[in-house]
């Protein structure tokens, strides 16, 4: 047997590959249960105790739970990065292509512009809808047609048209780029788990958001200029007394709510166990101070805790009304690999707002190399700047766009001229990001939903077990057939078909890739495909039989006389494949993957594994039946 | 178990009976996409398709002239999933400017049935969505919670303003809503896909088709010799061309059989196409090694013999094939169904031809040109 052993192990390697690959699917199936069920039981026992219950709080609650069942144990969260994920067409969802409006853009652009302009643009956008050439190019034609300069509208005098167009575009690929940052910051704030937001093109984004079921409030974060503002940070000796209040106030409240006397006016934490610190600072257990400012660290995974505390009305009470609690809009990661967002205590009260920026750029700065962002206002903006500026000195003043934080630099003295340079960034990325953020401010980015599609929970469901139903069915009638006709080595065949199915979507969940509803057509067409090769080198040798060769020596030529047209065809149909993966946008591509996959494997179940079996058959000299 | 052993038939001297056959589904099939056209579903048109579920039956044709009072032309309606399903199609991207100031008297009317002393102001319209201005932050909360409750998109923009969406779908399900007030339903899915897209799509569909039989017309002609290759080609240009024709043939003809051209019906080709040539390949694999062994003998004899002794597995394998697709057919719902389909009977014809068509392409090609073929 010794012969057979590198291909046994190859076989036994590659099914235990599959399992392994798919294991964290399958927890993920039971774990989503189980939250799912002790999520309705809370439902059910809120909605008992407590009839009136508004809808918001009870999500807020069950929110709650979820993410205290999540953090209990942190294989689930693991399990859940690892697993096969749904396409929107079975879980439901939206799925949105956005394109640039770039008239609208040039609009914003445009200096001095008069009506026959306005009329150009009018009818450059209306002719852009017909055909494939951009709104610039028939614009930029438009006015040359008219015997004007591009000049006389875009850039300065010196400038030629063609400098003009190439910058006009610029500002085309940049608007794209700011649309997709305003729609992340918005989509993260808004808490759609999974989202996938791509640039495709030169001005399209391709929006999923799986799960949402209110489409108006989906688009209106899609949709719709972005705010930016800046505000002024209040310092440690005003937030601290704040934060403080709300430890007390929400201790006070879970101690009543456990029926616990005990409220302990111990204040020395070094004294305190782990539990006892989370149950008598409810507040600072989540949100914990920092050792210069009184910015409180939140670990991602308690983000939605703190938020729903800071949502309480006993909690809404304390903070003074002209204050906000805020969050960074991205997270930095410790050397331990966890997500820390800081909460900023900013004045409601915005001091600016980004409408007065001209123009932001990010470099390096050659003295200390470090990377650095500049960013100009336009007069009437400079001359309220240096107003702030002076009177903040040693402040912080925090960069918010739509209620996220992305910088809090510190005011260093009054800024007259309306020219600032902000220093400090990590790195160059963080750098450009805040230059991004700042043209938000200055530029919109007008985006036009030009596709959207919705897919209800319970089609998705109801596509889930169609699809189910029908593999099962499939597999079955195909497995039968193959004993029926080819007896014994229908058996072989069927092992060898199971072997193809487990590792397709072992590879599947290998690769994260999504499973869509064609994807399942396509693992249905693969069961239906994958025993061709085997009716090709069954039928092969049988007829080598029959020509009374004998059983080793058939198998032999079988395989050999078989080979070049299994891999012909298999290569035709792989190359379709790669073609419909080009071809097709999300659920097509999740078909086109799983039919390529689906040939790779049954390759390699008829060359190897239904090889082995007839190899290892032979050897024992067992007489091969086909059929 | 055996079947059609010892099977020997000449194939090639009857091909003008395949000739008969293929022409005569060929013409029907032009005839059919002359006079009948294919239907076109929104993904290359551009539109909205609503797919509605129903908690009772429904009456097709109650919801056709229902709908039809709106004013809103031309609107489609098919079953979708069951008799209480049914899918809503319009090629209109919003809702007309004629019908518009209906659509706000009908929201006006619903906000002053529930608060009758609201008084909203309009302070902003698109041909999407409106929005409200109310004096009264109380009034705004309850107005938008019996607004949702009766099925309208809205989304506060702050504490005084109300956007309502006035989108087509919105307009259609507003008035099924208000028309059957005791068959409540449930929006399955709404696809809306404006009209570049759509232009877009029937390009990138052509050019896909096209290329891949490109590809294999290349990588034949590599593998085999050329004439070949376009002996494949042809057959499965024809398998595409008569399962587009039957498209064309029975579109609205079967009930519950939804027979448009959608992205996934386009994606059915492609897969027929790749499909399909594996059968023809294997017939030519056998004819390269028949030449190869039989130097001296006709090709006729050559291609002949390996029809018959391949027929048995182009029969199992497309057999098997055609068992997944047909339970896909059956069981795979609403949403495959076209592309069940397209796969089905694709895979019928594409049997048919790497059998009757592929091969005679070829041999006549030879007889024409005198050419010899070596391996």
């Amino acid at each position: 047997m010794k012969e057979f052993r590198f291909r046994i192990f190859m076989i036994i390697g590659v099914l235990a590959l599959s399992i392994y690959l798919l294991f964290p699917t399958f927890a993920d199936v039971q774990n989503t249960n189980k939250i799912e069920q002790e999520l309705s039981i809370l439902t059910e026992n809120l909605q008992k105790s407590n009839p009136t219950i508004s809808e918001a709080q009870l999500n807020d609650m069950l929110l709650l739970k979820e993410d205290s069942l999540m953090l209990a144990d942190p294989s689930i969260r693991e399990n859940r990065e690892k697993r096969m994920k749904l396409g929107l067409d079975l879980q439901g969802g939206m799925y949105l292509v956005m394109e640039v409006n770039t008239a609208k853009l040039i609009e914003k652009l445009v200096k001095n512009p008069d009506d026959e302009f306005n009329a150009l643009l009018k009818s450059a956008s209306a002719e852009a809808e017909l055909s494939d050439e951009e709104v610039v190019t028939i614009l930029a034609t438009k006015i040359k047609a008219s015997g004007k300069r591009l000049s006389r509208y875009f850039g300065s005098i010196r400038e030629d048209d063609d400098e003009i167009i190439e910058r006009l575009r610029e500002q085309e690929a940049d608007a794209v780029t700011r649309a997709i940052e305003i729609i992340s910051n918005r989509v993260n704030q808004y808490g759609v788990s999974e989202p996938s937001i791509q640039q495709q093109g030169a001005r399209r984004i391709i929006v999923e958001l799986p799960g949402i079921a209110k489409e108006e409030e989906a688009k209106r974060l899609l949709q719709g200029s972005a705010l930016l503002e800046f505000k002024i940070v209040k310092e440690a000796d005003f937030t601290y007394p704040i934060m403080k209040r709300i430890d007390e106030v929400l201790a006070a409240q879970f101690g009543d709510e456990s029926d616990s006397t005990l409220v302990s006016d111990s204040t020395n934490v070094e004294d305190l166990s782990e539990d006892e610190f989370a149950r008598l600072h409810p507040f600072f257990d989540v949100a914990r101070l920092g050792q210069q400012s009184a910015d409180a660290f939140v670990e991602e995974s308690n983000k939605n805790k703190v938020s729903a505390y800071l949502r309480r009305p006993e909690v809404k009470n304390i903070i003074p009304d002209n204050v906000e609690f805020l969050f960074d809009a991205k997270p930095f990661t410790t050397p331990e690999g966890v997500n820390i967002f800081k909460l900023y205590l900013v004045n409601k009260e915005a001091e600016l707002t980004g409408g007065v920026i001209v123009d932001a750029n990010a470099n390096i700065d050659p003295q200390t190399t470090e990377p650095i962002v500049t960013m100009q206002m336009n007069s009437e903006g400079a001359r309220e700047w240096a107003r702030i500026t002076g009177s903040n000195i040693n402040k912080r003043c925090a960069i918010v766009l739509d209620a996220a934080v992305y910088s809090a630099p510190t005011i260093q003295g009054k800024i007259p001229g309306g020219r600032s340079v902000i220093n400090g960034m990590g790195n160059m990325n963080e750098a450009n990001l805040l230059q991004i953020v700042l043209k938000a401010g200055a530029l919109p980015a007008p985006v036009d939903i030009i596709e959207e599609r919705t897919v209800g929970p319970s089609l998705g469901q109801d596509s889930i077990n169609q699809g189910f139903n029908s593999t099962m069915i499939g597999l079955f009638l195909v497995a039968l057939f193959m004993i029926f006709y080819y007896k014994k080595s229908g058996v072989i065949s069927d092992l060898a078909l199971f072997f193809t199915i487990i590792t397709i979507i072992g590879i599947l969940a290998g690769f994260h890739a999504t499973l869509t509803l064609p994807g399942i057509a396509g693992i249905i067409l693969t069961i239906g495909m994958a025993v061709d090769a085997n009716v090709l080198i069954f039928e092969r040798i049988r007829e080598e039989l029959t020509t009374g060769k004998t059983p080793k020596a058939a198998v032999e030529s079988g395989y050999a006389n078989s080979y070049s047209a299994i891999l012909d065809s298999n290569i035709t149909t792989f190359f379709i494949g790669i073609i419909l993966y080009q071809f097709g946008a999300g659920p097509i591509q999740g078909f086109a993957l799983t039919l390529m996959i689906g040939i790779a494997a049954s390759l390699f179940s008829a060359f190897v594994v239904t090889r082995l079996v007839f190899d290892m058959m032979v050897a024992k000299g067992n007489k091969i039946n086909i059929g | 178990m055996r079947i059609l052993d010892n099977l020997n038939i000449d194939f090639i001297s009857k091909r003008k009976i395949a000739y008969i056959i293929s022409g005569t589904l060929i013409l029907l099939g032009l005839l059919s996409l002359a006079f009948r056209g294919l239907e076109l579903g929104i993904d290359f048109k551009g539109g909205t398709d609503i797919a509605l579920k129903f908690d009772n039956p429904i009456n097709i044709t109650d919801i056709r002239t229902e709908l039809e009072v709106l004013g809103l032309g031309n609107i489609e309606v098919k079953t979708f999933g069951g008799e209480s399903g049914i899918l809503v199609r319009t090629e209109l991207q919003e809702v007309p400017s004629e019908v518009y100031s209906t659509v706000i008297g009908a929201i006006q009317s619903s906000i002053m049935k529930f608060e009758p002393t609201a008084k909203p102001t309009i302070s902003d319209s698109t041909s999407k969505s409106i929005t409200f201005n109310f004096v009264d932050m109380k009034i705004i909360e309850s107005v938008d919670a019996k607004l949702q409750h009766d099925g309208y998109q809205t989304s506060r923009l702050d504490d005084n303003h109300l956007i309502i969406r006035v989108g087509i779908a919105d307009w259609i399900e507003g008035a099924l809503r208000n028309q059957m007030p005791n068959n409540h339903f449930v929006v399955q899915k709404e696809d809306h896909v404006g009209p570049k897209i759509g232009g877009e799509l029937k390009q990138d569909s052509i050019i896909s088709v096209l290329l891949a039989l490109a590809a294999i017309l290349i990588y034949l002609g590599f593998r085999f010799k050329f004439v070949f290759a376009r002996g494949a080609v042809v057959a499965l240009f024809h398998d595409v061309f008569i399962t587009l024709g039957v498209f064309a043939l029975l579109h609205g003809v079967i009930p519950g059989l939804n027979l448009e051209i959608s992205i996934s019906v386009v994606a059915a080709f492609l897969t027929i196409v790749g499909y399909s040539i594996n059968d023809t390949v294997v017939v030519f694999d056998r004819v390269r090694e028949n030449i190869k062994i039989h130097k001296t003998a006709p090709l006729k004899d050559n291609m002949n013999s390996a029809i018959n002794k391949t027929m048995r597995r182009t029969l199992v394998t497309s057999l098997t094939t055609l068992f997944v697709v047909t339970v896909l057919l059956i069981f795979g719902g609403d949403v495959l169904r076209g592309f069940a389909f397209a796969l089905t009977f694709g895979i019928l014809v594409g049997t048919y031809s790497s059998i009757f068509v592929a091969s005679s392409f070829v041999y006549e090609y030879v007889q024409r040109t005198e050419k010899k073929i070596q391996f």
